[in-house]
């Protein structure tokens, strides 16, 4: 079936099989690698994109489920080669380890900046839960969002 | 070398891959799979112990999408996986010894056609009775899991009178631990993709901490020359040990048998299931620990007996045995010590590498028995620590002498920073206020043979070269997955080249590309391989300084560089990339091979006595919990973390190992198990093996980094990487046994065990 996606702005149709998900589309048919599988069963968050500005699993919904929405990926982030503040501030505060999840952890904190820049450090918790790090780089991933949010 | 002051090492400088994973590059193997390739599955054993009788394809063989059916018999080398020693076959010949043991591969076009073809082959099994528990095992009428005796290692530790010191004690003790096992769980799971690469060989690019562990392993199972194979390390998502062990081996195995077969592109890649069964494990432990000390709470004597339960395959077992039974006394010494540590084989899914290799169980065990020990004597836990921890000329278990007080000083900013006197105070009061929260305070000690000592040859090589615009590439294979042990070695090239950081870049590990430099394991990259870097860096400014000494008129001896230029004691500089230009003008090779080997160890196998690790690693860990007492949760609110690293090469990448490590033994201590029921893996899955989200972080980490140099590692670095998942479990458990006056002696602390140990003391 054919479906119309709007992935970092820019349009794309293509032709799905019916179960064909969308973190599969994202990553071999649009190349989109930065959106990352750790299980396919929704546990582990790693393919966290924003659709329609809010984070999902990618790996739980349907690319047919995806037609006519808006996706962000990892790679949205950084414009023109300047790095969003949030990428800037992983690197500065050491939050990368083996770097897996790194792309589904900064979608998900810049989903919280953009609705709830004010957040306290329970509610960036609450809302990094959805991602598991298994390097442990959560409290860096707290310190980065306080940089930025300061800032 | 140090003559002056260091400029780049101990400064703060980001990790060389950082900008790569925060921009999302196509970095990891999966990112990197050029056409659409086979897929390769294994037909996983559904019995922990069966003969294999015979299996039928006859479902799977006429599909088209099906490319291959690979059995033991079309091995064309040799059919065995096993990493050190040769006892897994890759595919089962005419048995299976634990569940999702592999028998067979089916290569696909797709993977749902391989999953699906693997699904419709029939195995017949006759089953053969399980063991599954290491005190079952040993026993001799056991079933044997292997043709050998299920005992693999009997691994002893005798210093001086054992029996004379618990004579002489006027309080002994006697205490079982257990630990479970767990998965070290990389978030990428295995994952292998080959290639012909077009001159008869085949490339595999893949996941993985040991580059020639898996170029020498799968070199002998497709049984070519060693220029039919190239491997090459990709951007690893985790390792924690696991990939250094054995199903990086089999994985990379079976996308290359498949290339083999139809000169096709293959991929292999393991399901979060496949991995959380096959994934070599963290062993389970049951560990007894009889000590006995004198009145005024000084250890006379220390008996220990340790189960370590290894699966159906030895793996690693042998070695995690040997470093848990050297460090079963804890960081203290003791005159008199008697330790038996038994490797043991049963049907359950097969241990190895994993963070801390057997550390975590002894520390465990060690530093429990202290504070039980401590109750019994009317001391405090700092009071018996203080009393008894090793010092500078103190004897450890193995007779060696330590050489200085790093752990003294780990141990007093710990305590001082996390204002222990103060917090046993609040903490008591705020338990009188009838609340059902109690808050406890609970420290642990360790100190951490170094690198791989008794476990292997240890050394490490770098290959370092300079282009003709001055950029330096350094390359080995040695590997990153996590830890940013490979800035280290960066950095340790930018800070004797004189040069920023960012003109030295880093290359993949690639067996056509550099030789080998031993597994990326044991915390050693920096220690070990950090020395290469050094070598081969000062080879090339050796190089550069001759060449710039006669431009500079001046004794190459003379020269400093720094700040990306040469200077001489007269204070004429030259810049670096004139100097290196001029180099290639006059054929001067920029190109060098830095060596390293680590001294050898020597210890007596029969007494244990010697001295077994060339150095050690130091730290205390306090951790404050909140426990309640009505559901048994237990929550981590802070941990103060004290490591003497020796010397910080790059401190930002020490706080994030810390920190990481921290939380990841908060797991180990609270919430991690795989269950394993005669066999049978309960929970390979990421909803019942729960490991630490950002919720169970606690509020604060506060990490301090001592430096008291060792003798070995570079600039006098000690071992980093997998320490500080050591002692989480240990401290925790005692700050719960602080605020609740009980001693949990199975980790991990779930609330339906807390909850029992607190009604059998309201029992008793």
């Amino acid at each position: 079936m054919r479906v119309g996606l709007k992935v970092n702005g820019v349009n794309y149709s293509l032709d799905v099989e019916a179960n064909e998900r969308l973190s599969d589309v994202l990553r071999t048919r649009l190349g989109f690698m930065g959106v990352k599988e750790g299980c396919g069963v929704g546990d582990c968050g790693l393919c966290v994109v924003l659709m329609d500005d809010k984070p999902i699993n990618s790996c739980l919904v349907l690319a047919y489920q995806a037609d006519g929405r808006e996706i962000q990926t990892v790679e949205s982030l950084s414009v023109a080669g300047k790095l969003h503040p949030l990428q800037k501030a992983f690197i500065d505060v050491g939050a990368v380890q083996c770097g897996f999840c790194i792309p589904a952890a900064l979608m998900v904190l810049k989903h919280l900046l953009d609705t709830n820049p004010s957040a306290s450090s329970e509610e960036v918790r609450h809302a990094l839960r959805s991602v598991l790090c298994r390097c442990g780089s959560y409290l860096r991933f707290l310190e980065a969002f306080e940089a930025v949010r300061k800032r | 070398m140090q003559a002056r002051e260091f400029l780049v090492v101990g400064k703060k400088v980001a990790r060389v891959d950082a900008l790569d994973a925060v921009l999302g590059k196509p970095v990891y193997t999966a990112d990197l799979i050029a056409e659409k390739p086979l897929f390769v599955k294994a037909v996983r054993s559904k019995l922990p112990h069966a003969y294999v009788k015979g299996i039928d394809f006859s479902k799977v063989e006429k599909k088209q999408s099906v490319r291959k059916i690979i059995t033991h018999r079309d091995i064309p080398g040799v059919n065995d996986a096993g990493s050190l020693i040769p006892d897994r076959p890759l595919l089962a010949v005419d048995k299976v010894r634990h569940i999702g043991e592999a028998v067979a591969l089916i290569v696909g076009d797709t993977v749902e056609d391989a999953e699906e073809a693997a699904e419709l082959v029939d195995v017949y099994y006759e089953p053969l009775p399980v063991v599954s528990n290491p005190r079952e095992a040993v026993k001799p009428d056991a079933p044997r899991v292997q043709d050998r005796d299920n005992v693999v290692t009997h691994f002893k530790i005798r210093k001086g009178d054992v029996e004379k010191g618990f004579r002489e004690s006027d309080t002994v003790i006697e205490r079982t631990y257990k630990t479970p096992f767990i998965t070290g769980l990389p978030l990428e799971t295995e994952i292998a993709y080959a290639y012909p690469d077009g001159d008869g060989r085949i490339t595999c690019i893949s996941s993985m901490q040991n580059l020639y562990d898996v170029y020498n392993k799968v070199l002998k199972i497709l049984g070519l020359p060693a220029e039919r194979l190239r491997v090459v390390q990709a951007a690893t998502g985790g390792g924690f040990g696991p990939k250094s062990d054995e199903t990086p081996i089999d994985v990379a195995a079976y996308a290359c048998l498949a290339t083999y077969f139809t000169g096709k592109p293959a991929l292999s890649a393991f399901t979060r299931s496949e991995a959380m069964t096959v994934q070599c494990k963290r062993h389970a432990f049951e560990i007894t620990n009889m000590v006995g000390a004198s009145r005024n709470g000084r250890l006379l004597a220390w008996k220990s007996t340790l189960f370590e339960d290894t699966g159906a395959y030895i793996s690693k077992g042998h070695l995690v045995i040997g470093r848990a039974t050297f460090h079963c006394t804890g960081p203290y010494e003791v005159p008199n010590v008697w330790a038996d540590g038994f490797c043991v084989l049963t049907n359950n899914t097969m241990a190895g590498s994993t963070r801390g290799f057997g550390a975590p169980q002894a520390h465990y065990a060690a530093e429990m028995t202290m504070n039980e020990l401590a109750e019994e004597l009317g001391l405090s836990p700092l009071e018996i620590r203080e009393l008894n921890m090793l010092r500078s000329g103190s004897l450890t278990a193995t007779s060696q002498k330590i050489e200085d007080d790093g752990l003294l000083q780990c141990y007093r900013r710990a305590v001082e920073s996390s204002e222990w006197e103060r917090k046993i105070r609040v903490f008591q009061e705020f338990n009188k206020n009838g609340s059902s929260y109690r808050k406890g305070i609970g420290i642990a000690l360790l100190y951490h043979g170094n690198t791989l000592g008794p476990e292997g040859d240890d050394f490490a090589t770098v290959l370092t070269r300079v282009e003709r615009d001055g950029r330096v590439f350094v390359q080995t294979g040695l590997t990153e997955f996590g830890t940013g042990a490979l800035t280290s070695l960066v950095l340790v090239t930018a800070e004797t080249l004189g040069l920023p950081p960012r003109m030295i870049q880093l290359e993949r590990p690639d067996t056509a590309a550099v030789p080998n430099s031993g597994p990326t394991v044991a915390s050693r990259t920096t220690v070990i391989g950090g020395k290469a870097a050094l070598d081969a860096a000062l080879k090339i400014r050796a190089a550069v300084a001759s060449v710039a000494a006669r431009l500079l008129k001046t004794d190459a001896a003379k020269l400093d560089f720094r700040e990306g230029f040469i200077w001489s004691s007269s204070g004429i500089s030259l810049a670096w990339e004139e100097a290196v230009r001029q180099c290639y003008e006059e054929g001067v090779e920029l190109k060098a091979l830095g060596h390293y080997i680590a001294p050898p160890t020597r210890w007596d196998p029969e007494t244990g006595q010697g001295a077994p690790y060339n150095q050690y690693t130091y730290g205390a860990l306090v951790a404050e919990v909140t426990v309640d007492m009505e559901t048994g949760f237990v929550k981590v609110d802070r941990m103060t973390a004290a490591y003497d690293v020796g010397r910080a090469i790059n401190p930002l990448g020490l706080i994030a190992v810390y920190e990481g490590g921290s939380i990841m033994g908060l797991g180990y201590a609270l919430l991690e198990e795989i269950v394993h029921d005669d066999g049978v893996v309960l929970n390979p899955n990421l909803h019942t093996f729960i490991i630490p989200t950002a919720t169970e972080a606690p509020d604060k980490i506060d990490s301090i980094i001592v430096e008291v140099p060792g003798p070995m590692g570079v600039f006098g670095a000690k071992a980093m990487g997998e320490i500080p998942v050591v002692l989480p479990a240990a401290a925790i458990a005692g700050a719960v046994a602080n605020a609740t006056g009980v001693y949990i002696r199975e980790l991990p602390l779930r609330p339906d065990r807390v909850l029992a140990a607190l009604r059998q003391r309201k029992e008793t």
